[in-house]
């Protein structure tokens, strides 16, 4: 085959006039250089380069290959610098250590999108972490978008472009899901399982170490992707949780929202293993994970099925007004556990209107059940299930249908998945399948798969599916309020914290910290002498606590620290001198800064609210059951700070002892909105103060609303 | 052996291996980057040196070499 001079295969001359985004090099170049591409068949940088030019790619691609005339019929370049022609992007498949020579020469190439696919950086230790910075300080100086490096590469399917630049054996089939990866191993079994389900992708990203660009700058690519309906991502590392979160805000809500469902493996517990607080112990990276994504509309799974179940219902089917689902079966058993996963989900199963009861009856037989779900009897063929289905979806009652078929002998299941396909047609609402079993309804799920209509291997994953894209429609739901600041004696915590040293802060501080960011913190005053507590007693009333204030006693009641139900000057007397006895004699080397006295708090329900400045989160705000139940139940959950007073309510709600507070039982309403309010008050103070490494309020004493709440303890660790 | 016998034998089995032209080959050439050797080579280099010299040079030491120069002289200290 004679050398050509390029490899130029058909190139688009329509000018996009669409709005230039800055990784719009990266999907959609209009000429490829790879560098480092050698000609030994079935190895990665021949077979990138191989897959550019089977893929159909529209472009222009240019081997760069020292010491080779051409590759692969195509004439190679020695060096980048060496081609004429401008180049929109390059994929590197060099060795590690030659990489930034090549980055290097990208750069005064006026490349700007550049894809590593090699392997060798911060995955193999130190030497690897300097030659990524390497490769940073060279993006940085040229300002190139970089993927990777150790990728598996970029595949773009659509049409206009066409472009597989990355070392999996097939271009993926066209479609709107788009699969972000931060394991390029994990990226190849994806797509070999979503073809083998029908699944294509609009685009398919292994984005490897994350030198350059990052899942949020791909995040806000594929929100303005209009081949892009859904967004998949796979993420092992989080470096930066609130860049995440907040991009996905903006995505997953509002002008053209697009739902997110990540799996985040790779969980890091040490955080969690070296904190002494509540807070700290209880907010490992992947606790925070499940309630921050929940916080910005991203919908964590725990699997691939779980994900692409979801994501094709979604991107197959029509967002259904409700939650209400009909069930359409010809197997009873099925039908059951279908309607308990249903409800167990959060679908509800609505009853039909009498219409619909009476074209069942005139169209099932006698043994039929006509109410939801709706059973077609086990000899059923396709006019029972069509008839069944279109009387369902015709239901006002009801807004979407699952299909589940059992094969018995006289099941004409294709004929059946016919009759699905032509109702869908013209149906308006989500339609979702589960022919049951393996061969004998293969060509039936063939037929549906073509037809777009997501199938299932069993009905639980459809309610499962279904459920999701609800919690996706609920989200997009959500009023979107904006941060409100309250009004604080900011400067007051200020000085308390400026003038303290690393560590925890005194209770007495602490208190203060929270009183001057409104915290309902009970009257209280650290005495030196028993005489200036009983004074202080009887200016507040009986009964009160005393509790020792000293830096090295963080757990005051294990060592006889606090009294509480004094009722009279005599028992303060007497208690006060006990405590420092005791302590004096237990930590005799210990510094007693004094003695706490306040009022008794009112019994009630034990709360704790936790906040912290996370390294990967920010600053990040827990709440949840307090007291002495929090290690054992871990009863929390976790939201960004600071908060609006939606989040807020959403916490209180997400915890499992809202019941209690609603007033379990016959039991009093709790002061939820104090609650709230606390919440939003917390959330703002470790949002000013950066120094915040732990604060637990723990307990928060919360009665009904007509004695309202009261912190009985806080902690406060600050950070250098 | 002086130095400029080194450095041109060295370039004879560097254009013999690699198979590239004499006229790429300068001491500053990186074997990878500028002459396309590919990972199997480094091999295929270190045992023709040492077929060339009739030396046996220390292998993993032999495979840092990473350019033509740094070839000539870590040969020259075996000849």
């Amino acid at each position: 085959m004679a050398t050509t001079e390029t490899a130029t295969l058909q190139s688009d001359s329509s000018e996009s006039a669409a709005e230039v985004h800055p990784l719009d090099g990266v999907f959609s170049p209009k000429s490829v250089a790879v560098i480092g591409v050698t000609p030994t068949p079935n190895t990665v940088p021949f077979d990138i380069f191989q897959n550019i030019l089977t893929s159909g790619y529209r472009g222009t691609v240019y081997p760069v290959a020292p010491g080779k005339r051409s590759i692969g019929a195509v004439r190679a370049y020695r060096y980048v610098i060496d081609i004429d022609d401008d180049v929109d992007q390059a994929v590197i498949v060099f060795p590690a250590n030659v990489v930034d020579r090549a980055l290097e020469q990208c750069g005064k190439k006026g490349i700007k999108s550049v894809i590593v696919i090699s392997a060798g950086f911060r995955e193999v230790g130190p030497k690897g972490i300097k030659r990524e910075q390497r490769l940073k300080d060279i993006c940085k100086e040229y300002g190139i978008a970089m993927i990777g490096p150790n990728c598996l590469g970029v595949i773009n399917t659509d049409p206009a472009v066409s472009l597989n630049a990355s070392f999996a054996r097939k271009m993926p089939k066209v479609g709107r899901i788009a699969f972000l990866s931060q394991s390029g191993a994990l990226c190849t079994a994806v797509l070999d399982f979503a073809r083998a389900r029908g699944i294509g992708f609009s685009k398919f990203v292994s984005f490897g170490n994350k030198a350059g660009v990052t899942e949020i700058e791909l995040f806000d690519y594929l929100h303005h992707d209009d081949q892009t309906d859904v967004i998949l991502l796979y993420l092992e590392e989080l470096r930066n949780g609130r860049g995440l979160i907040e991009a996905a805000r903006r995505i997953t809500r509002g002008e053209n929202a697009k739902p997110i469902l990540a799996i985040k493996s790779g969980r890091t517990p040490q955080g969690a293993d070296a904190a002494a607080s509540h807070t700290g112990s209880l907010s490992g990276e992947d606790a925070i994970c499940g309630a921050v994504f929940e916080e910005a509309g991203v919908i964590r799974v725990g699997s691939m099925e779980e994900m692409f179940n979801a994501a094709i219902m979604y991107t197959y089917q029509p967002m259904p007004k409700g939650d209400r689902i009909a069930i359409v079966t010809n197997a009873g058993g099925p039908g059951v556990m279908a309607t308990d996963a249903a409800v167990r989900m959060g679908l509800s199963i609505p009853r039909f209107d009498q219409s619909t009861t009476d074209i069942l009856q005139d169209s099932l037989p006698d043994t039929a059940n006509l109410k939801n779900p709706v059973d077609v009897i086990g000899d059923a063929r396709a006019d029972r299930y069509t008839a069944a289905l279109k009387a369902v979806l015709d239901d006002p009652n009801v807004d979407q249908a699952l299909v589940i078929l059992t094969p018995q002998s006289m099941t004409d299941i294709d004929s059946i998945a016919r009759g699905i396909c032509q109702i869908h047609e013209k149906a308006g609402k989500p339609i979702a399948c589960s022919f049951m079993g393996a061969t004998d309804v293969h060509s039936g799920v063939e037929l549906l798969q073509e037809a777009r209509i997501p199938h299932y291997v069993l009905p639980e994953w459809a309610c499962e599916a279904m459920a999701k894209v609800q919690a996706v429609r609920q989200w997009r739901g959500q009023p979107i309020e904006q941060v409100q600041p309250l009004p604080v004696a900011r400067d007051a915590a200020r000085a308390v914290s400026a003038a303290a040293e690393p560590g925890y802060l005194s209770e007495d501080e602490a208190l203060r910290v929270m009183g001057a960011y409104g915290l309902p913190v009970p009257r209280h005053k650290l005495c030196f002498t028993v005489e200036e507590a009983v004074e202080f007693a009887g200016e507040i009333g009986y009964p009160v606590v005393l509790r020792i204030v000293s830096p090295l006693i963080v757990h005051k009641s294990e060592v006889k620290g606090v009294a509480l139900n004094l009722s009279n000057a005599a028992t303060v007397r007497s208690a006060y001198d006990q405590m420092l006895r005791h302590i004096s004699s237990v930590f005799p080397d210990t510094e007693i800064r004094g003695v706490l006295v306040r009022g008794m708090i009112p019994a009630g329900h034990e709360l704790i609210i936790g906040a912290k400045c996370d390294p990967v989160f920010g600053p990040t705000l827990m709440f949840g059951l307090g007291g002495i139940y929090v290690e054992l139940f871990k009863d929390v959950t976790f939201a960004l700070a600071p908060i609006d007073r939606a989040t807020a309510a959403r916490m209180a709600r997400r915890v499992k002892a809202y019941r209690l507070l609603e007033g379990m039982r016959g039991g009093a309403r709790a002061d939820i909105e104090g609650i709230q309010e606390s919440l939003i008050r917390v959330g703002q103070h470790v949002s000013d103060f950066d120094r915040i490494a732990e604060l637990d309020v723990n307990p928060l004493i919360v009665g009904p609303a007509e004695t309202g709440n009261a912190v009985a303890d806080v902690r406060i660790r600050l950070s250098e | 052996m002086d130095k400029d016998e080194v450095r041109q034998r060295v370039v004879k089995v560097v254009c013999h291996v690699l198979n590239v032209d004499e006229n790429m080959v300068e001491l500053e050439s990186h074997f990878v980057f500028d002459l396309g050797a590919e990972s199997t080579q480094s091999v295929e280099l270190v045992a023709a040196f040492e077929g060339e010299f009739d030396i046996e040079m220390d292998d993993e030491a032999a495979l840092e070499v990473q350019t033509v120069g740094n070839a000539v002289d870590f040969i020259a200290k075996y000849v």
